[in-house]
């Protein structure tokens, strides 16, 4: 009984409080670990060669930039659940990889939504939001995360840079380029043969790398007790498909509550074009980042299915873990106006029966920024249209709901979800937030300065609230 | 924060770059590219761009095309080595895109002698590449051509100087015949063709056509048109229209486009009704005695046309055409229309320069507004001065009686029973009173019209790009629905038609120095 209480008060307050505060963006939570970086972060002397020590420390250089602008750019969070869920994972392995994992690791939470993670070297590792809504078990993640460990045990970072500080000094590089310079035929695809020729060995998810990752992984697993299953490794083949997953009820219906007419053609492919046809280009466009782009997934499954944990112990990612992550994930899309993506996310939460008043708070967000997009002429770009093969037929018919919906009715679903009742149960910030979308979207043009001021009334009465962010974007 | 994470290999490799930097600048110096619209039935199906990849030996180059939708998502990518090649048009049919290049290796080269000249000279063609839609070319055809250009030119010059540059005389025009295939129009020293290809790229018919002043290819389900423009009396008149069988090629007889007195007419727009599919012309009747009084506000004030007319195609014989002449200068539109064609709604006379048609069969014409007034200060000046003799005539013929200045556009409707009526005024920006006997193209820059069409919601919208601002005119609601600035701070923003019922707006941000791109829909 206390626990059922207790669960729902923990429910409960899921619901009101936010999710983290404007601070844990990483321009501010990160701020001292960014200097340290700057301060720490100094390239070794490794080579005598004084042109190769030069590039070897440009290189290094680039990385520290790297990181440190992504701090900047907020593409990182410190929010205490997910940062200390994961994190106990690097310390469980840490502690039962001692003589392996000597430095402590900077643990950074990516907010971003595709399924990865990625080792910077220098003892820091980075774990995606998105790779914590996708992984079923603590165990998926942990192997992921011992699977980085483990690039950063290998210096495989540092080796990659190194070993291309030496190439890009080598005299049979140089040779390379000025062949291609001295020829008059064929100049790029033998200046493309000189870089196949290092990058084939060095590529970004480099096969040996790789396996060598994976194999340490597994021993950074078992040392640490922390079952292993390879199956991870065929379910990582299927993350890509977020948008694939098809929706439980017909894309309309999700809208009939707000008691706004929703036309059938809106929800249908209306112009002409090329996207409509069956077309099979061998050389067809990427998908971003993700795991799967690691070598072929089946191949590691093969490698590692022998070593796989007898009778292991699977515990399933916790719930609100995942369902805050989740959460993240959608209001950075929202922020970056990527709203299709971020009402598919919302309507599968609907999918799951889940009845937190905040997904509705993000629909009546969603259309708010359509409509604001709509008036900057920016629509196309907030949509993000997708082609057709790596979407579901929900969200082709959301995108196309997006796109054609016209601007009175826009308008008319603003409203509506502006009076719904959901806003009776949400938090003063949230309904701060509704004020200052309204006056974003209903100050006429000119007056620029009534947004800033409705924005920075925003932030001085919210001070922490993770929607600064977002009234960030017209304080100025 | 910035939507895309980069790893460390993605950071390696852009520093990679840019230690590269010599050698890729080099590299890049040899890559061109020219992105082009694909167009089927006249509506927007995608966008391609050509890229010139590198010399691949001495005639040839390494191309890419790289295909993408109409969203611009890329569909995929097509190498291939040719010898050199402009792309012109592009046009997709039953999932087979035709791409129809002008071939030609003597632009920028010097050449020994004569012979040698004529040796590349007879390598110069119409290149027609076939493409399916999985990556494959289908087939490819040459139709040589002889370059516009004097070839006394190359003898006159100093051959290490000389840079040799033809072309074609008219340009390549390729459209889609519906389930049928392609067709492409040319014209070179030798004379104008249109060739038919089907749908597996096969020439199926070829005709030559005399050369003439300009032509504007158009194809219907049945049928392939092409307006011809002579030189005659009138600047802007002599037009014709030449039509053939798409099966077969067979010529109609050639039609003259005058009105019953034999007036000549000035052809605005040529192009398909959106509901039949079938040809009409519409535009302005060119005033008998005026006619050629167009270029100055003092001259466009006393009409040098005399109606509107509109001309729809249903057939090869004459009395196929149905004809609708609208006369102004007859009297019978006054007073909403002056014998001279003052517009009473408006107060202001209308140099009519745009034209289409809705979902409802009404055809619109539109135009920019232009208004004279008596020049008060100088007629005074003159009187005042008349004792002086010299200085009276001095002052009226430096400064005139009459000023003009360019105001708003006026939009005209022609319904289906042939009533002609004002229909809206779209507010833009004003030109200066300049002197009446100034040309107006000294004072005033043309302004641009679009129009977009949603077959779908039988939505139609006239776009005025005006000089400060772009409005979009929503037909159907008899309004401006949306105002958009050319210049807002630092940003330059210009708007094209798009995909169907849709627009492209370009914004480039000179301070910060990027180009956005989007692709809004108009409902």
């Amino acid at each position: 009984m206390v626990i059922v209480i207790l669960f729902f008060s923990f429910r409960l307050t899921a619901q009101n409080n936010l999710l983290y505060s404007y601070q844990a963006l990483s321009k501010f939570s990160l701020a001292k670990q960014k200097d340290s970086i700057k301060k720490n972060w100094l390239c070794p002397e490794l080579f005598k060669d004084k042109a190769t020590q030069k590039k070897y420390k440009e290189l290094w250089e680039e990385r520290t930039s790297f990181i440190i602008g992504a701090i900047d750019a907020n593409n990182f969070i410190t929010e205490g659940d997910i940062y200390n869920y994961i994190n106990q994972l690097i310390v469980e392995l840490t502690k039962g990889n001692a003589s392996l994992i000597k430095q402590p690791q900077l643990l950074l939470i990516d907010r971003s939504a595709s399924v990865n993670a990625y080792a910077v070297g220098g003892n820091v590792i980075a774990v995606n939001l998105g790779l914590i809504t996708f992984s079923k078990t603590r165990e998926e993640i942990a192997l992921v995360v011992a699977h980085e460990l483990s690039h950063n045990i290998l210096n495989h970072a540092e080796n990659s840079m190194s070993e291309m500080a030496v190439w890009l000094t080598s005299e049979e590089y140089k040779n390379s380029v000025n062949a291609v310079l001295d020829s008059k035929y064929e100049r790029l695809t033998k200046l493309k043969k000189v870089m196949q020729a290092y990058t084939f060995s060095r590529s970004k998810h480099h096969r040996y790398h790789e396996s060598d990752a994976d194999s340490l992984a597994i021993i950074l697993l078992k040392n640490s007790h922390i079952s292993f299953d390879p199956a991870v490794f065929l379910r990582l083949d299927s993350a890509d498909n977020a948008y694939r997953q098809p929706l439980k009820n017909s894309t309309k219906n999700y809208f009939s509550s707000y008691n706004v007419p929703m036309e059938d053609w809106w929800f249908a492919k209306r112009s002409k074009g090329l996207s409509s046809k069956s077309y099979n280009f061998k050389d067809s466009s990427g998908l971003d980042d993700s795991l799967k782009t690691h070598p072929d997934c089946i191949e590691r499954y093969r490698k590692t299915q022998s070593m796989a944990t007898v009778k292991g112990t699977f515990t399933p990612v916790f719930t609100e873990v995942q369902e805050k992550a989740n959460k993240m994930i959608i209001w950075n899309m929202y922020d970056n106006l990527d709203l299709t993506a971020c009402l598919y996310r919302v309507l599968l939460e609907k999918d799951k029966g889940n009845a937190d008043v905040w997904y509705d708070f993000m629909m009546h967000n969603i259309f708010a920024g359509l409509y604001y997009s709509d008036k900057k002429l920016n629509r196309f770009n907030a949509i993000g249209i997708k082609p057709k093969e790596y979407i579901s037929k929900n969200y082709y018919e959301l995108q196309n709901l997006l796109e054609q919906m016209p601007v009175d009715n826009l308008v008319q679903f603003y409203k509506s979800s502006y009076n719904q009742n959901f806003w009776l149960n949400m938090p003063a910030e949230s309904k701060g937030l509704k004020t200052l979308m309204s006056a974003v979207l209903f100050e006429s043009e000119e007056s620029d300065k009534k947004k800033s001021i409705a924005a920075k009334e925003f932030i001085d009465n919210n001070p922490t609230s993770m929607y600064c962010e977002f009234a960030d974007h017209f304080k100025k | 924060m910035k939507k895309l994470i980069l790893c460390l290999s993605i950071c390696i490799a852009a520093a990679n770059i840019k230690a590269q930097s010599k050698v890729f600048k080099e590299i890049n110096e040899d890559i061109s590219s020219e992105m082009k619209i694909i167009t089927q039935d006249e509506a927007l199906v995608g966008y391609l761009v050509f890229t010139q990849l590198e010399k691949a030996n001495e005639d040839s180059f390494n191309y890419k095309i790289s295909l993408m939708d109409e969203n611009l998502n890329d569909i995929g990518t097509v190498n291939f080595r040719e010898e050199k090649l402009d792309l012109d048009a592009v046009s997709f049919e039953q999932d087979i895109l035709c791409l129809a290049y002008l071939k030609s290796n003597i632009n920028g080269r010097t050449f020994k002698n004569k012979k040698e000249f004529n040796a590349f000279q007879e390598k110069n063609a119409i290149f027609t590449q076939f493409l399916s839609l999985d990556g494959k070319i289908l087939k490819t055809n040459s139709s040589p051509i002889r370059l516009e250009s004097a070839e006394y030119e190359l003898w006159a010059l100093p051959r290490s100087k000389f840079t040799y540059s033809g072309s074609l005389k008219h340009k390549i025009q390729l459209k889609n015949i519906s389930q049928k295939g392609f067709v492409c129009f040319y014209g070179d020293k030798d004379g104008c063709n249109i060739i038919d290809y089907d749908l597996t790229g096969k020439e199926i018919w070829k005709k030559s056509i005399a050369d003439e002043q300009a032509f504007s290819l158009l194809t219907s389900k049945t049928d392939v048109y092409l307006l011809e423009k002579v030189k005659e009396k009138y600047v802007e008149g002599g037009y014709y229209l030449l039509s053939y069988n798409a099966l077969d090629g067979k010529s109609y007889d050639k039609i003259i486009l005058n009105d019953k007195e034999g007036n000549s007419l000035k052809v605005i727009n040529f192009e398909n009704d959106p509901v039949t599919g079938t040809p009409y012309l519409s535009g302005t009747i060119i005033d008998e005695k005026k006619g050629n009084n167009i270029y100055t506000g003092k001259q466009l004030a006393r009409s040098p046309y005399s109606g509107i007319f509109t001309m729809d195609i249903k057939g090869h014989t004459k009395t196929d055409i149905t004809k609708s002449f609208i006369y102004w200068n007859d009297g019978t539109l006054s007073p909403a229309i002056s014998k001279r064609g003052f517009i009473e709604d408006v107060r202001s006379y209308s140099v009519l320069t745009h034209s289409f048609r809705d979902y409802n069969g009404n055809t619109f014409f539109a135009g920019s507004e232009f208004v004279k007034r008596p020049k008060f200060g100088a007629i005074v000046a003159s009187i005042i001065t008349l004792p002086l003799i010299v200085v009276s005539p001095l002052i009226l013929g430096a400064s005139g009686t009459i000023k003009c200045k360019v105001t708003n556009v006026a939009l005209l409707k022609l319904n289906q029973k042939g009533s002609l009526s004002f229909e809206s005024e779209i507010p833009c920006t004003d030109s200066k009173f300049t002197k009446g006997n100034v040309p107006i193209t000294e004072y005033f820059n043309q302004r641009n019209f679009y129009d977009v069409e949603n077959s779908n919601t039988k939505a139609s919208y006239m776009i005025v790009d005006d000089s400060k601002n772009i409005m979009i005119y929503n037909v159907n609601q008899r309004k401006v629905v949306r105002t958009v600035s050319h210049k807002d701070g630092k940003i330059r923003t210009n708007v094209f038609p798009a995909k169907e019922g849709h627009i492209m707006v370009f914004e480039y941000n000179k301070k910060e120095k990027y180009t956005r791109l989007s692709i809004e829909a108009l409902n």
